[in-house]
């Protein structure tokens, strides 16, 4: 066993401290909103500053314009970013992307698309879920036709986060008809602006607007912007899906540290009675109790980070942890909004706001987190069938 | 506040696997206790084979492992619900007389203790009902007597010496009395746990000079320390206990037909599996990260604190789940369910509560 960083990913840890020291967040403007799941907002001058570093690309092979560092690497800027709320939102996407483009891209995904990954210029909207596919995600109805060098793509996506804001769509249709209901799926990388592509803003029940719906009508695109392999898309989002999971929710735990710390600080400083709400025994022990929750959290996304970084296979341990991580996340912004009473509904820069009015944004935000990337409900049948061996539910169709 | 990954130079990757000499130890220990797991001779069969001389120094015959291993032990012992003193004297008892004891205490007990063939209770709370060595009420006066009690001991019965955390002209002491010293009683204390637990009463008790361990003083955080080793044991234990829980519950679901099938391909049931395998896996890996601190001699208080504070809610959460899946039969003396559920309960009381863990936390993050 060991528990503790190398001297090398100490080393970076305060390269990124340093980073963040001379760049205060408040130089960095905001193009999207912050959806609460502990990578801030959409900020493509903050994305250009991490590219401008190299550390969008550090952990790619060199023969890709990388560093190839050890995946842990990413761990450490992570929780280094998520700890001092900085606004990375799209980072997880890119990298993901990043790593399908380098696994089975294209040439021209590879010239075109990874640079501009690498610099912070490039960031994704993935368009899987429909109006009818949800969690049953194989319902869904765009498709594309074969048209010489190009696939004619038509359909409809929604939920797809930062699609207005975004430079390319990951769009998940069907291209062909198969026997198996899973065959036949392809993914494609759509650039936004491409003709035929409507993308409208969902406003949330924040007030803001985090997903949009995009419709696509006769949308052309070069057969070289397929990802992956034709036909097998859904297998490869499957096999995805896990460390999906995993990276979409990594940075929680030191998000919600960050969040928890702010709390302890007003609990000290705020004054119930003759005495600081710190030492009132109910507030006292449930904040205690959330930090071992928040503790536990971040160990079991460590756990599946070792098998991630291993090649070990992964029954059921993202699937834990992503639900953990999104319940504990629910479970703190309620404990905040108690903790501040009367004005926890206040909002960002509204007059009296406490905690720049932010634990009522995370309260309403986090209410979407069990239901995006995965339920709760699909996660825990996926951690019983896959995870424990337990019989699957009998399915229709 | 995150106190496990530390800064530390050099090391190597983060790792939650045992090495493969603590696998080794793991599979050995599952395989003798699913032999003699039930065997009246249990702790002289655990004596054989060295167990209760894990954390003893091999100058008093033991075999100088780390708290890292006795851990790994102890989940085994939980997951199988075995009896015995094993964390009582060999973990506890063991840890304060290496933190605190003189060198004569030290050679007197240890070989014995190494051995299996003695072993010492320790006994902490009393009146307060805390575990807090800063909160004994139980005090030596000042011509030498002590009158009084402490609860909840476990071994009382079979050690031969109990440790007891004392006030001594109002400081935080540790004194190691014989349990055939006139004056000194046992008195089992009935409770819902399957572990015998007692009383340890002080009728006017002579206290000699030579019964005290080292003066705590300033180092009253060395026997915090040792009280940790006993916190993580307990957590262990649960961790253990809650595995096997789990595994019962698993198979009982895959096994169970009700409605034409398993009720295990129930998403109600599946859910609630899943609940468990969370429950257990993120206790564990607090027990791990804070027994390795421990391990490496680097202050872990907090490190112990959250992970009991955690397993101590979490293990039995999944004690009370799975009496849930398992129904009716669950409910009875012969299904093993409601032993490890009071092992679980047992434990998590013992060497401090979650009350008791929840302040260290609350202090640790940082809240005034």
């Amino acid at each position: 066993m060991e528990f503790a960083f190398t001297a090398a990913e100490t080393a970076f840890a305060d390269e990124v401290r340093g980073f963040l020291r001379d760049n205060p967040l408040d130089r960095f403007p905001l193009d999207g909103m912050d959806a609460g799941y502990g990578s801030g907002a959409h900020s493509r001058a903050f994305m250009r500053a991490l590219g401008e570093r190299g550390w969008i690309a550090m952990c790619w092979p060199e023969a890709f314009g990388g560093r190839a560092y050890p995946m842990f690497f990413k761990l450490v800027l992570f929780e280094e970013l998520a700890r001092a709320g900085a606004p990375f939102g799209p980072l997880a996407g890119s990298w993901q992307t990043a790593d399908a483009i380098i696994e089975y891209g294209s040439e021209r995904l590879r010239r075109e698309v990874l640079p501009a990954i690498a610099r912070g210029d490039a960031t994704f909207w993935q368009g899987y879920s429909e109006p009818d596919a949800g969690s049953d995600l194989l319902a869904l109805k765009t498709e594309a036709r074969r048209d010489g060098d190009e696939w004619v793509i038509r359909g409809h996506k929604i939920w797809s986060s930062h699609a207005g804001i975004a430079t390319h769509g990951l769009v998940f249709c069907r291209t062909s008809r198969e026997a198996r209901r899973s065959q036949g799926f392809s993914m494609f990388v759509v650039p936004n602006g491409t003709p035929g592509m409507d993308v409208r803003p969902i406003t949330s029940l924040t007030g803001g607007v985090y997903h949009y719906e995009v419709f696509l009508d006769e949308v052309r695109v070069p057969a070289e912007l397929m990802l992956g392999p034709e036909g097998q898309g859904f297998q490869a989002l499957l096999n995805g899906l896990d460390s999906d999971r995993f990276w979409g929710r990594f940075y929680k735990a030191p998000a919600l540290e960050r969040v928890l710390r702010r709390l302890v600080e007003f609990a000290n400083a705020t004054r119930a009675g003759d005495r600081p709400l710190s030492r009132d025994p109910v507030v006292r022990r449930r904040l205690a109790a959330m930090a071992t929750e928040i503790a536990a959290l971040r160990l079991l996304f460590y756990r599946a980070a070792c098998l991630i970084r291993d090649g070990a296979p992964i029954g059921y341990e993202t699937a834990v942890a992503k639900v953990y991580a999104d319940e504990t996340g629910q479970k703190l912004a309620r404990l905040g909004m108690d903790v501040l009473g009367p004005w926890a509904p206040l909002r960002a820069g509204a007059r009296h706001a406490r905690l720049d009015g932010e634990i009522s944004h995370a309260y309403l935000t986090s209410l979407g987190h069990t239901i995006a990337g995965g339920t709760a409900e699909v996660l825990r049948t996926t951690v019983a069938v896959r995870g424990l061996g337990l019989p699957a539910e009998p399915r229709r169709g | 506040m995150a106190s496990a990954f530390r800064p530390s130079l050099g090391g190597a990757d983060v790792d939650f696997r045992p090495s493969s000499a603590q696998q080794l130890l793991i599979a050995t220990a599952r395989d003798f206790l699913s032999k003699h797991g039930d065997d009246a001779r249990l702790w002289s069969a655990m004596s054989e084979l060295g167990w209760p001389g894990l954390l003893v120094p091999a100058e008093y015959g033991g075999s100088a492992g780390s708290i890292l291993d006795v851990v790994l032990l102890v989940e085994e012992l939980g997951r199988a619900a075995a009896p015995g003193p094993f964390v009582a004297s060999a973990v506890v008892a063991t840890s304060i007389l290496l933190a605190a004891g003189t060198a004569e205490q030290r050679k007197r007990h240890l070989p014995g203790l190494a051995s299996g063939e003695r072993t010492v209770a320790v006994a902490v709370l009393d009146d307060g009902g805390s575990f807090d060595p800063a909160r004994v009420s139980l005090a030596v006066t000042a011509d030498g007597r002590l009158t009084g009690s402490k609860l909840f001991v476990e071994a009382a019965d079979v050690a031969e010496a109990v440790l007891v955390v004392v006030r001594v002209d109002g400081e935080p002491a540790v004194l190691l009395i014989p349990t055939d010293r006139p004056g000194v009683s046992r008195l089992p204390l009935e409770t819902i746990g399957t572990e015998p637990v007692f009383e340890v009463a002080f009728d006017d008790v002579r206290v000699a000079a030579g019964d005290r361990l080292h003066p705590l003083g300033a180092d009253a955080e060395r026997l915090r320390t040792a009280l940790n080793a006993g916190a993580l044991a307990r957590t262990a234990e649960m961790v253990g206990a809650a595995q096997r829980v789990l595994e019962l519950a698993v198979e009982h679901a895959r096994t169970r037909v009700q409605g034409g099938r398993p009720i295990g391909g129930y998403q109600a049931i599946q859910h609630a599996c899943a609940d468990l395998v969370r429950d257990v896996d993120a206790s564990r890996g607090l027990l791990y990260a804070a027994a390795w601190r421990l391990a490496e001699g680097e202050p872990a208080g907090t490190d112990v604190a959250l992970a009991k504070a955690y397993a101590g809610e979490a293990c039995l959460t999944v004690a009370r789940r799975g009496h849930q899946i398992f129904g009716a039969i669950g409910y009875c003396d012969e299904h093993p369910l409601h032993i490890l559920h009071k092992r679980i309960l047992a434990a998590s009381l013992d060497c401090g509560d979650a009350a008791l863990h929840l302040e260290t936390v609350a202090q640790a993050i940082g809240l005034r």
